[in-house]
């Protein structure tokens, strides 16, 4: 039997953490939920998994590219292209530490910027399962279950408080 | 949301004891909610609505960037060096000090949105993008500064490291270098923190537009729905942002004091020029912040309901401590100067007290030493916007002054007596107008096409805030959701 994706939506986190650990009794696992919120709202207030963020390796990751091309831009480039100046010193350490360091922070803003795109797949302009009333303050919760399933789920969740459970198709946003 | 009202819900009925309005909690933004709905509707008309007083300073704002900026700066750049007022001594004009007074104010949005987020101050919630939009502007009109300085602007890419058949490279001693790295990388890290938090309000704005703004919105919304994923990938990038563009910020003003005084001049050679220019940078750039948070609340639709009194409050109590700051370094930089012996800078001291540009050097210390804290102590003027603004005004054009003795005035005093000479700005004072204009002009048509207000931010805040009973009365609390 094939699957079905059905939102939920609610008014409320109470109600939805409810309907969260009902799907979980009715064998719905974590990786086929899935909440859509207008706020943030903490894993642990709905039960949820943490969900996994590569944001600061990759803000480790370019912290440590930044520091590298700091050190090669500082230490490195004027031996390659060497400008005396007055008899200073060629590559005088105190100067170039200010040098690795705008460049290790700007480094590490760009790849923690990058790594939001990366590991939030954006941008996305493709159909997405939505409802515009998310952004209005309601949560939805998504899940997929088989189709002969469908009434049952529906009617569990509508008794939680769910303002609506109904089938979603992906949607230009 | 009805989260929030149910959160709230403690607070339907406050102790009876508390029925006079400074005791009402709803005067707070926090414990004043209203559906997320509601809100988005409020933000969203707030961009829309446009009255014939907006395109009549738009067209006034339009027609100054046209001729003080672009025809002004294609003239100069057309004619040469020889029509701005920069000559021996002062080879550093009203350009430099314009690069001084934006980056100061561009300070401001970083100190806000990073620093407040940091401690989790909840006021700074329904303000923090005019800030932040505010260092991205002001850093725009502090590039445009330095390439009018230039003169030969199109040969700005020396400045950077490309090999070369010419045998230049950049001089990575030069405090000149310091300030392209600084300020290149403070431009790119506050527009990125200015544009993460936005992506949630682009979203709002593109399920609730139709036509070009749809497409517009769709578009920097990037496909964002608000999954826990996203919402976790925003937060971690946001958190680290807030805490790395700290040192950048602090770097960024310290290393503009250092173009001064790494110099061997009397005036400029300061230790403490660093945190000085620092903390100068604060002074004007929250001043900046009242002005905008006033001008939002009287000329927008609705945002009287976002920027409250307790907002001027709160922001007057932060420009009250970075007063006291300042003076602190301000004191600090001329006493030891004062009693350095130093002959020139005996009299460069005493020609700021005493010589033509004296009654700038007494209105500085009058607008930034003197006014703030004589009137920022009372809860009555924080509270007034109109006065916090005018006290943010007058704190600006102190700090304006306060560059330009540093930047022209100070140059004109040098060891060598027989290139005394007052500098005059000529083309220089239309170019500031230009730039003036342009920031003004950039916020306007932010104000039609961004959500000035982050609204899950703000619906965030109003769920964390309750008011709990504690004996006979309700006490405000906030909780911690992450």
């Amino acid at each position: 039997m094939s699957d079905t994706t059905l939102l939920a939506l609610f008014e409320d986190i109470d109600p939805a953490a409810n309907a969260i650990e009902k799907l979980h009794e009715m064998g719905v696992t974590d990786d086929k939920i899935n909440v859509i919120s207008g706020v943030p709202i903490a894993h642990k207030m709905l039960g949820r998994p943490h969900p996994r963020t590569n944001v600061s390796r990759f803000s480790l990751g370019g912290a440590i590219g930044g520091f590298m091309f700091g050190l090669f831009l500082n230490f490195g480039t004027p031996n390659l292209y060497n400008v005396p100046v007055g008899g200073q010193y060629i590559t005088p350490v105190p100067p170039g530490l200010i040098v690795v360091f705008e460049m290790t922070m700007l480094f590490a803003l760009l790849a923690t910027f990058l790594g939001v795109f990366l590991d939030s797949y954006f941008p996305n302009y493709r159909p997405l399962e939505y409802m515009p009333e998310i952004s209005d303050g309601k949560i939805g919760v998504f899940f997929k279950c088989a189709k002969n399933e469908q009434k049952k789920f529906m009617d569990a969740l509508g008794k939680l408080g769910a303002e609506s459970v109904k089938p979603v198709e992906a949607q230009q946003l | 949301m009805a989260v929030t009202s149910k959160y709230f819900s403690g607070a339907e009925k406050p102790h009876e004891t508390q029925h006079e309005e400074e005791d009402d909690p709803r005067q707070y933004l926090m414990y004043d909610p209203k559906p997320r709905g509601e809100m988005n509707q409020m933000v969203m008309e707030s961009m829309t609505t446009t009255s014939w007083k907006f395109w009549v300073v738009f067209g006034i704002l339009s027609v100054l960037v046209a001729t003080c900026f672009f025809y002004a700066w294609g003239y100069m750049i057309s004619e040469g060096l020889w029509v701005a007022g920069v000559m021996r001594p002062s080879y550093w004009g009203i350009f430099l000090v314009n690069t001084v007074f934006w980056i100061g104010i561009s300070h401001a949005g970083t100190f806000i949105s990073a620093i407040l987020r940091v401690f989790k101050a909840e006021f700074r919630r329904p303000f923090t993008r005019a800030a932040e939009l505010m260092t991205t502007f002001g850093l725009i009109q502090a590039g445009a500064s330095i390439f009018m300085h230039l003169g030969r602007v199109w040969l700005a890419y020396w400045l950077f490291p490309i090999p070369n058949e010419r045998q230049l490279w950049p001089n990575f001693h030069s405090p000149l270098m310091w300030d392209l790295l600084a300020i290149t990388t403070y431009v790119l890290g506050s527009t990125m923190y200015l544009f993460l938090p936005l992506i949630p309000d682009l979203a709002m704005a593109r399920d609730r537009s139709t036509g070009w703004r749809k497409i517009f919105y769709r578009v920097l919304a990037l496909g964002f729905r608000g999954t826990e994923g996203e919402w976790r990938h925003l937060q971690t990038a946001m958190n680290f942002f807030a805490f790395a563009i700290i040192p950048v910020m602090f770097s960024v003003h310290t290393i503009v004091s250092w173009d001064f005084a790494m110099a061997m001049r009397p005036g400029w050679s300061s230790t403490v020029f660093g945190p000085y220019f620092v903390l100068g940078a604060l002074h004007s750039g929250m001043g900046a912040v009242a002005i905008v948070l006033f001008v939002m609340r009287y000329t927008m639709k609705h945002m009287d309901y976002f920027i409250r009194k307790e907002h001027f409050d709160a922001l007057g109590k932060l420009m009250l401590i970075v007063t006291f700051a300042y003076s602190y370094f301000f004191f600090n930089d001329y006493i030891v100067q004062w009693y350095g012996g130093d002959k020139w800078t005996d009299i460069l001291l005493h020609w700021l007290e005493a010589g033509p540009m004296a009654w700038m050097f007494y209105q500085l210390i009058l607008f930034n030493i003197v006014i703030p804290p004589l009137t920022l102590w009372n809860k009555k003027i924080r509270q007034t916007p109109w006065m916090l603004a005018l006290i943010g005004l007058i704190i600006n054009v102190g700090m304006y002054w306060e560059r330009y003795l540093i930047i022209p005035v100070m140059l004109t005093i040098n060891r060598m007596p027989f290139t005394w000479k007052l500098y005059e700005p000529r083309i220089e004072v239309f170019l500031t107008i230009g730039t003036f204009s342009m920031f003004l002009l950039f916020y306007m048509i932010a104000s039609r096409l961004i959500p000035l207000i982050p609204v899950w931010e703000v619906q965030e805040g109003q769920m964390t805030h309750t008011l709990r009973k504690v004996g006979k009365t309700h006490v405000p609390t906030v909780s911690e959701f992450e």
